[in-house]
């Protein structure tokens, strides 16, 4: 490695070392209380893809450089010189870590390995080491919010062409437009993913339920996070805030993309909207009698696989389990669950990078706890997930289908209700415990 | 000659311990204080509305090793009470402090405070050699432990001598802190004249060793004694 890159990516390392970071360095035991609660390990048990070890391979590195110890007696914690064959060992433990931050709950201090993998992700980048299809997308993606003018006639278009769809799974009132878009002062932004499964259930729902909404212009995804950019991350991010702000939205409602809805609520700062995912919107709406769902129109035993970005990292645990509990009576959770649930093995960008065999084996855990459950339908809420646990179910030949928690709803919707004149839950209604439950 | 040694580890070289230990931790929470606030948050949910008190029941509990690692768990509870316990001792030792009465000639604890942590720091030395913590592992792990190891045993030994006199004590409370006041007032007076016996060097190499670690301490990660609490404040809110 030349000096001068050398000098570069150590200025990117310190650029990262916040206060936050520097504790998670320098304090580690090395307990190894945290070895078992990485999914890959689990899958796979190999040191290298413990949490710590994935640690390690950073904290050497900084221990060399940003530590008088490791000037004095590099032997003491040893401290590593930042090498060609350093990088190739830390592209090993960066992009095979999702950032899930399950290690984070097992470790005595909560040191967020998540976080140290961020800093190798952006060493990476910096020796032009990232997988370069995430970097391509995440370029995609903001050269297109650049052009937004240019692609908004036939994004309209596209939508319209979805509107069928929509009104199909729930009929609008005379002179709605199904999908609405750039409605001023509307109460609810949706923010969807390129594809019709996240616009054409959530619209639907969201007419059923009467709400005064607009479609987003932009897709929710994020790649800038998932090949740990900020700058990129921001500049994606930042394009959904301008619409927010120039329709002077209540809230932006995420769809099921974990990333998108942890990167808008807790990565790009306060906003003068609320931030909600699409899920809590619909457990609202159930909530105050505005949709009614047909318990009858699912008859299979469904479990839920909770993505890391909205439950771990969001706290979004108890609104899919009511929602689904409003769809059968046959739920039963995985036996991992809530801040106990396993990666889905495709976070961090692991579905887009295309290392499909390493993706299925190191997930291995989450399929034996599927098929624990005998549930033949398998619900998230998160696009990731979605793919990734789809890829697992196949590759594993189990039949349990995965769906989306919005699709099921979709389906289930009760058409006769007129939607803004049900009365509010009823008692009997299993009540939505929003409240935290420490531990 | 070795009269010279032993004076310059039991006075000058604590001193110099104690200064050296306790710059090396104001400059390690310096440089942190210093740090950039992280941007985003690195809680994990669900919330709970009191964040400061679960952190430090995380912090003074170790729920999480309780749970996934319930042997360590009792060792780790055993040792850091047992070091609390120790540091309470010692200064129970200097005769301007005395916490508890004056009038026993033991330190708290009897000598159990010292084999409670022999034991533990055995243990966590053991569980290093094993696997998958031993491929964890770096060499200031094993040398820490080892060094507490040493430092404990000595420990030990001292205490456990008290027995071997006739009346029972070679060397009282009272005789360590003749010498501890002696540190405290600064009146460099040679030690061995107030510790009588024939295990002064078995002290001189207890006194070393602790020099020893509390020269290392600000460098090493037992730092987390100060940093367990603000990290743990981190994943609560
Ligand atoms: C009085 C303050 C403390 C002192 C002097 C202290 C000292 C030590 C020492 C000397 C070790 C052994 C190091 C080793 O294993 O190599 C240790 C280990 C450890 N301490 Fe502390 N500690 C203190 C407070 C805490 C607190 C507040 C926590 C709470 C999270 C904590 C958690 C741990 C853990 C998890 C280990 C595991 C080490 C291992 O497995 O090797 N300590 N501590
Ligand atoms: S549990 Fe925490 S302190 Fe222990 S090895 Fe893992 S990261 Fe380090
Ligand atoms: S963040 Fe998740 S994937 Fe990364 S080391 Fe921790 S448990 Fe493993």
């Amino acid at each position: 490695m030349e000096e001068n890159q050398k000098k570069e990516l150590l200025e990117l390392f310190a650029d990262k070392l916040t206060r936050a970071a520097r504790l998670y360095l320098d304090n580690c035991t090395r307990c190894g209380v945290c070895i078992e609660a990485c999914h890959v390990y689990q899958s796979m048990p190999e040191t290298r893809y413990t949490a710590v070890s994935r640690a390690q391979n950073i904290r050497r590195l900084y221990e060399k450089y940003f530590k008088l110890s490791g000037k004095i007696a590099p032997w003491w914690n040893e401290a590593v010189e930042l090498d060609d064959a350093w990088m190739d060992r830390v592209w090993e433990t960066a992009y095979t870590c999702t950032g899930c931050r399950r290690c984070m709950t097992f470790c005595p201090f909560g040191i967020d390995t998540g976080l140290i993998q961020s800093i190798a992700k952006l060493l990476l980048i910096g020796s032009d080491r990232e997988p370069k299809v995430l970097t391509m997308l995440a370029d995609v993606s903001i050269s297109k919010g650049r052009n937004i003018e240019a692609t908004k006639k036939s994004f309209a278009q596209a939508v319209r062409n979805l509107e069928a769809e929509v009104i199909e799974k729930w009929r609008s009132e005379g002179g709605e437009e199904a999908v609405p878009l750039d409605v001023q002062g509307a109460d609810v932004l949706y923010v969807a993913l390129a594809g019709k499964h996240s616009i054409v259930p959530a619209a639907a729902i969201m007419n059923a339920a009467g709400e005064k909404w607009s479609l987003s212009y932009f897709e929710a995804v994020n790649f800038g996070a998932f090949v740990g950019n900020p700058k990129k991350t921001k500049e994606i991010a930042q394009r959904i805030i301008d619409e927010a702000e120039r329709l002077k939205v209540k809230e932006v409602a995420i769809c099921e993309c974990g990333t998108a809805y942890r990167v808008m609520k807790h990565m790009t700062g306060k906003h003068s909207f609320n931030v909600i995912t699409f899920v809590e919107l619909i457990a609202r709406y159930l909530r105050e009698g505005r949709i009614k769902l047909d318990k009858s129109k699912i008859d299979a035993r469904i479990t839920y696989h909770d993505p890391c970005q909205i439950a771990r990292q969001g706290g979004i645990y108890e609104e899919p389990r009511y929602i689904l509990k409003h769809l059968t009576d046959d739920f039963v959770d995985l036996q991992s669950n809530r801040r106990a649930s396993y990666c889905c093995g495709g976070g961090g960008g692991l579905v887009i990078m295309g290392d499909k065999e390493f993706r299925m084996k190191s997930a291995k855990v989450k399929v034996d706890e599927v098929k624990a459950t005998g549930a033949t339908i398998l619900a998230t809420a998160c696009e990731n997930c979605h793919s990734q646990l789809s890829d697992l179910m196949e590759y594993y030949g189990l039949e349990t289908k995965v769906q989306f928690v919005s699709g099921l709803v979709a389906d289930a919707l009760v058409q006769e209700t007129a939607s803004r004149k049900v009365p509010a839950a009823t008692s009997e209604e299993p009540q939505l415990q929003l409240t935290a439950k420490a531990g | 000659m070795i009269d010279r040694l032993y004076y310059f580890i039991m006075v000058p070289m604590v001193y110099l311990a104690v200064a050296w230990c306790l710059i090396g931790i104001a400059a390690k929470i310096v440089r942190l204080l210093k740090a950039p606030q992280h941007p985003t948050t690195l809680q994990i949910f669900p919330e709970t509305k009191t964040p400061l008190l679960a952190a430090l029941v995380d912090t003074f509990t170790l729920p999480t090793v309780r749970e996934h690692r319930p042997l360590l768990w009792f060792f780790l509870m055993t040792f850091h009470v047992a070091f609390v316990l120790l540091i309470v001792a010692h200064l129970d030792l200097i005769p301007q402090l005395s916490i508890v009465s004056g009038a026993s000639h033991h330190m708290i604890g009897h000598g159990a405070v010292g084999v409670a942590l022999t034991v533990s720091v055995l243990y966590l030395l053991f569980r290093r050699f094993r696997a998958p913590v031993r491929e964890l592992s770096v060499p200031s792990d094993y040398i820490l432990l080892l060094l507490l190891f040493c430092l404990f045993l000595t420990g030990d030994v001292i205490s456990w001598a008290n027995s071997w006199g006739q009346n029972g004590f070679v060397l009282s409370k009272q005789d360590f802190g003749a010498y501890l006041n002696g540190l405290v007032k600064f009146t460099f007076q040679d030690p061995s004249e107030v510790l009588s016996g024939g295990h002064y060097t078995v002290i001189a190499v207890h006194v070393l060793l602790a020099n020893l670690f509390l020269m290392i301490l600000p460098f090493s990660k037992i730092m987390h004694s100060f940093f367990a609490l603000p990290l743990n404040a981190l994943r609560r809110a």
